[in-house]
């Protein structure tokens, strides 16, 4: 049924499966047509223009983006007439972009610079037309520079579609057009969840995180203090691709290596803290299925989506796994079992996470995220209150720190993670990925019901990239139904189900972002010049699989660093000390409407 | 015309327009201009565009993103009289320009940036002052509209009177 249609393509014949779009077809003839609006697998709008191409017999040129390939299209994608118009184009944007890529954070990856530069206006011709607009540092994640915005409209795509936030949209028209939160406010009074997907499409400096890595380089020169830092399991997968290796590139050991030279005093692993989660959550699952509670229960680990449930279904709260995410239980035992251990005064150490997102960077301030604090001032001390994560970077700003340092990762030894909270197993790398904290924790709590070691470890139908997953697992004489998501639109499919009384499953995995954390807001950016589909967020979920198979230990209850952390430290799983440090409850958040 | 003049039940409730229009394209536009009449200043109250986002199960930024494209909508509250200029080409020749700069001065409006917002209104909300692309009466031009009254071959000292009559409570 799908008949391949053939075309011509700069004068050479093409064959492509029927219902392409004509940008694919030109990829799969070899002529890369540039665009700064569209997206792969979002419905494009079209805006920027650059992608004209002549088609023999067309009046006007088109727009490759929202044209289809047709049999026996005579297409030209650089002919004088396709140059002019695109430079035209391009120095119609730059006259209301400022000239200050040496001052922005994406020079040297913002699409519009590398564009002008390939497309070569070599003077303005065209004064601004449109207001600058302010810029709304409001958001604890991200960052809006509406001067910097070309109207493309990938972010009001990924927000709306992907995301179903829509906490930005196109406003006013004209000279007047811009992307706006609801009566122009910031970001912090718009239900923006700070996944950050907005600042991964951005082809310019107008959405980008909040820069904290000068806060971090100023602890870091601080002699009295104790820095120690954490990585995500997704930072090892796609940290290297920031420095120029590529996608996929698995650097755990030269990492470490990095962050050591970079002056932390200890490095950790965040995968410590996630097998410590799957020891948590596992238990609060057993917990729910055999004494009640709101059934299916959903992972909590992407503060993404626990600002979605918050903002758009308060009302499904309890079904929410009352576990912290594994940056925020990292935290709260490095200020408590670890600082008491090695003598350090806990006010005086500071918590410094690297996440592939944007989010994390909301959670580290969410109110209650002081556990640490709480509990040395129980044991009689007193200092001014801390936070238990006082910074969280993403890999873009790791990327920043290291490459600002001078430090070259192709000359680095690998290097080991600290003990003992840089122990981990590879149920914790796959956290990284979509369906990976569900695999982490089946190959547990199925292990736990059953009684008896699983026979394979590895759960393949929770692997794709399907939106939504679905596995029906044997375990201790009954069949565990247990879905994953990914993206918050797919989330939401999941919630209306349960809104509605027809979830049939007993557990839910929920990741905010495409692909999962590998995909997070504040990963490397992705070459988006070849339109051939996304190998980048492929492969970085491969090298966690890779690393999966390769650790020895690949079941979060067989580390033995969070064995000893319960023995001399928590008690058990879901105890009282688990309960102060480890665990926080949720309520509703302002900012959702319709729902 | 004041929207004071309509009748009450002549247009119908904001509420029976939303369960009439709810699931029609185009139906948001009915529902937002029934709010914008019903409120006492014509405009669309942050409340106003929270309820409808509410009830129509819209996103608030979608909403906001129509409101602020169509300028027939406000955004902020109107002056009880609205004074439109015409700001199209044959208006312009005719000098709607100063037609604008009068009425701004003679109505105490400091700044009014016609490339930048749609409508300006007094302190004192006596009036506001809107202008408009064209209203197909070039042949008469330059026109102001006052109250929803066109007013043909408009001079300053035309628009200096009826600015007077609405000041002493009389029709433009």
């Amino acid at each position: 049924m799908n008949e391949p249609i053939v075309l011509t393509i700069d004068g050479r014949e093409i064959a492509v499966p029927a219902g392409s779009g004509l940008l694919e077809a030109c990829a799969a003839a070899g002529a890369r047509v540039p665009t700064l609006c569209h997206l792969e697998g979002i419905s494009s709008n079209a805006s920027c223009g650059i992608c004209v191409v002549e088609v023999e017999g067309a009046r006007a040129l088109v727009r490759a983006c929202v044209t289809a390939a047709q049999a026996g299209m005579r297409v030209q994608t650089a002919s004088e007439r396709v140059m002019r118009a695109r430079r035209a184009i391009v120095e119609l944007l730059l006259a209301n972009h400022p000239a200050d890529c040496l001052l922005c954070v994406r020079n040297g990856s913002c699409e519009l610079q590398a564009i002008a530069e390939t497309l070569g206006p070599r003077k303005r011709r065209f004064s601004p037309t449109r207001p600058q607009g302010y810029a709304d540092a409001t958001s604890p994640g991200i960052v809006r520079d509406p001067a910097k915005c070309i109207l493309c409209g990938r972010c009001v795509a990924v927000c709306r579609e992907t995301q179903t936030v829509a906490a930005i949209h196109f406003a006013g028209r004209g000279a007047r057009t811009r992307v706006a939160s609801f009566m122009d406010r910031g970001l912090a009074e718009s239900p923006c969840v700070q996944c950050g997907q907005c600042s991964v499409v951005c082809p310019t400096g107008a959405i980008t995180e909040r820069d904290d890595t000068q806060a971090v380089s100023a602890a870091l020169a601080d002699p009295s203090l104790f820095v120690v830092v954490q990585t995500a399991p997704a930072i090892r997968a796609s940290l290297g691709e920031a420095l120029g290796l590529e996608p996929g590139a698995l650097v755990t050991g030269r990492m470490i290596a990095a962050l050591r030279r970079l002056g932390f005093d200890r490095v950790f692993d965040t995968q410590f803290a996630a097998d410590l989660t799957i020891m948590e959550e596992g238990s609060e699952l057993l917990e729910r299925l055999e004494h009640g509670g709101a059934l299916p229960m959903i992972t909590s680990c992407s503060p993404g989506w626990i600002n979605f449930i918050e903002t758009f279904y308060p009302a499904l709260l309890p079904h929410l796994s009352s576990c912290k995410s594994p940056q925020q239980m990292f935290g709260a035992i490095a200020k408590t079992y670890y600082a008491d251990k090695a003598g350090i005064a806990p006010e005086s150490m500071r918590v410094v996470s690297i996440m592939p997102c944007t989010a994390k960077k909301g959670e580290a301030a969410r109110l209650g995220m002081n556990s640490a604090c709480t509990w040395w001032r129980d044991k009689g001390h007193t200092s001014p209150g801390y936070p238990d994560v006082d910074w969280a970077l993403t890999t873009r700003e790791l990327a920043r720190m290291i490459r600002a340092a001078g430090i070259d990762m192709a000359a680095l030894p690998e290097e080991d993670f600290d003990d003992p909270l840089g122990l981990s197993t590879g149920a914790a790398t796959i956290f990284g990925t979509t369906g990976g904290v569900m695999e982490a924790a089946l190959r547990t709590v199925c292990e736990r019901l059953n009684g008896a070691p699983l026979p394979t470890l590895e759960f393949t139908p929770l692997r794709g990239v399907t939106g939504i997953k679905e596995a029906l697992v044997a375990a201790g004489g009954r069949e565990l139904q247990v879905a994953v998501a990914h993206t918050l639109g797919n989330a939401r499919i999941l919630l209306e189900s349960i809104a509605r009384g027809d979830s049939p499953y007993a557990f839910i995995e929920v990741m905010s972002c495409p692909g999962g954390c590998v995909g997070g807001g504040g990963q490397p950016f992705r070459q988006r010049e070849t339109h051939r589909g996304d190998p980048g967020l492929e492969a970085r979920k491969r090298a966690l699989y890779r690393e999966d198979e390769r650790l020895g230990i690949r079941k979060s209850h067989e580390n033995k660093a969070v064995a000893a952390l319960y023995d001399e430290f928590l008690g058990t799983p879901l105890g009282t000390l688990s309960h102060k440090l480890l665990h926080t409850n949720y309520a509703p958040r302002e900012g959702g409407s319709g729902s | 015309m004041p929207s004071t003049a309509k009748v009450q039940g002549e247009i119908p409730s904001l509420e029976d327009l939303i369960e009439r229009h709810r699931d029609k394209p185009g139906g948001l536009l009915a529902i937002l201009e029934a709010a914008q009449e019903a409120e006492r200043l014509r405009y669309l109250s942050e409340d106003s565009l929270r309820h409808i986002a509410r009830r129509m199960g819209i996103p608030l930024a979608e909403l906001y993103s129509v409101a602020t494209f169509y300028s027939f909508f406000n955004l902020k509250p109107q002056g009880l009289h609205t004074i439109v200029v015409c700001r199209g080409t044959a208006c312009h020749t005719r000098g709607s320009r100063e037609l604008l700069d009068a009425a701004l001065s003679l109505l105490g409006i400091a700044e009014f940036r016609e490339d930048e917002e749609t409508s300006a209104t007094t302190a004192d909300g006596f009036a506001s002052i809107r202008t408009v692309a064209c209203f197909g009466q070039c042949a008469l031009a330059p026109v102001v509209m006052i109250d929803g009254a066109i007013k043909s071959r408009m001079t300053v000292g035309k628009l200096a009177s009826a600015i007077e009559r609405l000041r002493k409570g009389g029709v433009a």
